[in-house]
């Protein structure tokens, strides 16, 4: 008994991770594609708990020319997948860069250029404890392409197709 | 015997206590790992088993509270804050839950107290032979089953058996989570708060009135231990029906008489079995087995009330990803209202938060279920069938949901549990070298990418027990394609927009 009703249920699982896997490709196919890479000069404020701006819509190849001042104490800039660090100091235009992958690489400056060689969504995050909602504190960068998103999307409508194929298939409820 | 037995729909001979499981309706094969592993069976069995699970949580549990009276009040300085809200938050939903059921009631410390009292015991039973009742027994203690119990031992509500308590206890204490998460007095508080009611309940009602009914932890933990891959059962019903102790029930020498309420030959759901294994040690036919069972097993929810605790946790998920998750500051700045003094604001998040959990996303999902059952055409299924049956799929959906959503803050901000490990008050400590050690995210840049397939599996798995339902209330295919339709494009759609949320 097992193994005859083992068979119809490979099968609706290799239907639905099809329909996935069609869905994803064409979610990933239809990803708008961004405009040509331009140079940005960006500012920065941020404040208890938040950053403004708090959305960065960039495109790939983009660069990011930018500078932080923060409105009330000092706060952090950790960007996601970009190797940077900040440290941002209460009404000064000067603000302390550093690489996580290099500790100790600290230096002050007025501006820091980043190149947008990652597409998809990126939080940049508080680093440095500035209350109590600090660890919530964040904003995030969308780099288009955004084919995570599209292909996401994709996926989650082929589960549907794929069900509903598998459910329209001529045999008795189970 | 003075049992009151029917907690939550489970009774010896209720209506609502469904069917015996067997392999096929209990959905799928078991191992019972008591016969699998001899030592856990052993292990399980000793009278001291649960005193030596929960005594050491008791003692890490005193080490928070004394960490938030007397610790940093930052929140990510002090353990009870990062060990509470990041670790054990992310254990529990991603690995206890749905690996173990309800694992944490075994070792939970809030209902330590107040069954010590109960009891007057921490490891021996007090259990009399029935033969040798003489009426005098009352004189120390109430006799419930073949157990003496102490305090007023009265019986819970009718009125309030059901998880409502839980629902809106949960949705309330989830108000204040900005404050909850990130002061660590406030967790004293509640958690304390919690304790202490525990242990009044415990007083004053048999059992365990508090788990059962008015914990906010053991709500959803209810509900989502359907999908656990583990269970309490009796291996063999027949042997149960021939059996004339029913210690696991009445109680005996050899273990208490269930906690919770539940004769465990008429159990078919995790939702309301803490876990506690005095039925393993009660029974006097070696009859019950801990098994390994798929994921998602337990497929009926039985009220409202569970229905409705489905539809709140979605909607935390929800109002969570978009205030911690999310960059909005105006929303942090409302959940934050003591320090923000936004009053407004924070009245009209809870306003939001409330009708939300409470009308908008159940009533967008009874309207998906109205037309489906319009299109289905005539069935024999009521309202109240269909409705609970399509509830059902939030069950699985929700589980990845909270774990997909839990992940960035255990892989994003994990680095603190090895600050506080060294410096649990926050007071300078150094003990195992890591109190300096930089806050470092894990991964953070491939979170989207583990989040997507979370949800992903999560969706099959909703619309596969979805689609299950429909065939059960419907009986016709097609009939049961039309009536699940609708709901099948809410829980798509309600997927989509967490993609949305975390990825784009």
């Amino acid at each position: 008994m097992q193994a005859r009703t083992r068979f119809p249920q490979a099968i609706d699982l290799l239907i639905v991770s099809l329909s996935v896997v069609f869905g994803g490709i064409v979610g990933f196919m239809t990803t708008p594609l961004p405009a040509p890479p331009q140079e940005r000069e960006i500012t920065i404020r941020a404040r208890q708990y938040a950053y403004e701006p708090e959305v960065l819509r960039v495109n790939k190849g983009d660069t990011l020319r930018l500078k932080f001042i923060s409105e009330d104490v000092v706060h952090g800039f950790f960007l996601e997948g970009y190797d940077l660090n900040v440290k941002i100091f209460p009404l000064e235009p000067e603000f302390e860069v550093s690489r996580p992958s290099k500790p100790g690489s600290g230096e002050r400056v007025q501006e820091v250029a980043v190149t947008v060689d990652r597409e998809g969504k990126f939080r940049y995050r508080c680093s440095h404890t500035c209350g109590y909602m600090h660890p919530f504190m964040q904003g995030e960068m969308i780099v288009a392409p955004n084919r995570l998103f599209s292909t996401s999307i994709g996926m989650g409508l082929g589960v549907l197709f794929g069900g509903l194929i598998v459910a329209a298939r001529k045999r008795k409820p189970v | 015997m003075t049992t009151d037995r029917n907690l939550h729909g489970v009774s010896s001979s209720g209506p609502t206590a469904g069917p015996t499981p067997t392999e096929d309706s209990a959905g799928g094969r078991r191992v019972d790992l008591l016969r699998l592993f001899p030592p856990l069976k052993w292990f399980v069995s000793r009278r001291w088993f649960q005193f030596a699970v929960v005594f050491p949580t008791l003692l890490l549990f005193l080490l928070f509270l004394l960490a938030g009276v007397f610790g940093s009040p930052v929140g990510n300085r002090n353990i009870i804050v990062v060990f509470v809200w990041i670790l054990w938050w992310f254990l529990l939903i991603s690995v206890m839950v749905p690996f173990a059921s309800r694992v944490w009631c075994t070792v939970c410390p809030f209902p330590f107290f107040g069954e010590w009292l109960q009891r007057r015991s921490l490891v021996a039973v007090r259990a009399i032979d029935p033969k040798q009742r003489t009426g005098e027994e009352s004189e120390s203690g109430v006799l419930i089953g073949r157990n003496r119990y102490f305090g007023l031992n009265r019986r819970w509500p009718k009125a309030l058996s059901s998880i409502w308590l839980q629902n809106i206890g949960f949705l309330a204490l989830c108000t204040f989570s900005a404050l909850l998460l990130t002061r660590p007095i406030v967790s004293v508080m509640i958690l304390g708060f919690l304790i202490l009611l525990a242990t009044v309940l415990h007083l004053i009602y048999r059992h365990r009135a508090f788990c059962s009914y008015v914990c906010p932890v053991s709500g959803f933990l209810s509900l989502y231990a359907m999908t656990s891959m583990m269970e309490i059962r009796s291996a063999d019903t027949d042997v149960c029906a021939q059996c004339g102790d029913k210690g696991c029930l009445a109680g005996n020498d050899a273990g208490w008489g269930c906690a919770w309420g539940i004769y465990p030959s008429k159990l078919d759901r995790n939702n309301y079995c803490g876990l506690c294994m005095e039925c393993v040690k009660s029974c006097p036919h070696d009859n019950m087995a801990l098994n390994l069972r798929p994921f998602g097993s337990d497929t009926q929810l039985k009220g409202y009330d569970e229905a409705w605790k489905a539809f709140i946790m979605l909607a935390l998920a929800l109002a969570y990803s978009v205030i911690f998750l999310g960059p909005w500051g105006f929303l942090k700045d409302w959940a934050n209202v003591t320090e923000s003094k936004e009053v407004g604001g924070f009245l009209l998040y809870t306003v939001i938060l409330w009708a939300g959990a409470l009308v908008v996303i159940p009533g967008i999902f009874a309207l998906a279920v109205w037309i489906g059952r319009r299109l289905a055409g005539p069935h024999e299924a009521s309202a109240k069938q269909v409705f609970l049956g399509f509830a059902y799929p939030l069950v699985p959906l929700g589980l990845l949901v909270w774990v997909a959503f839990s992940l960035p803050l255990l892989l994003v901000n994990g680095s603190y549990i090895l600050m506080v490990l060294s410096d649990p008050f926050g007071w300078g400590w150094n003990l195992f070298g890591t109190a300096n050690v930089a806050w470092t995210p894990v991964v953070p840049q491939w979170v989207p990418y583990l989040q997507v397939p979370l949800l992903l599996v999560g969706l099959a798995y909703a619309l596969k027990a979805g689609w299950d339902q429909a065939t059960r209330l419907f009986g016709r295919q097609s009939q049961a394609l039309k009536a699940f339709a609708p709901v099948a494009v809410v829980l798509t759609v309600t997927v989509l927009y967490f993609f949305k949320l975390y990825t784009g």
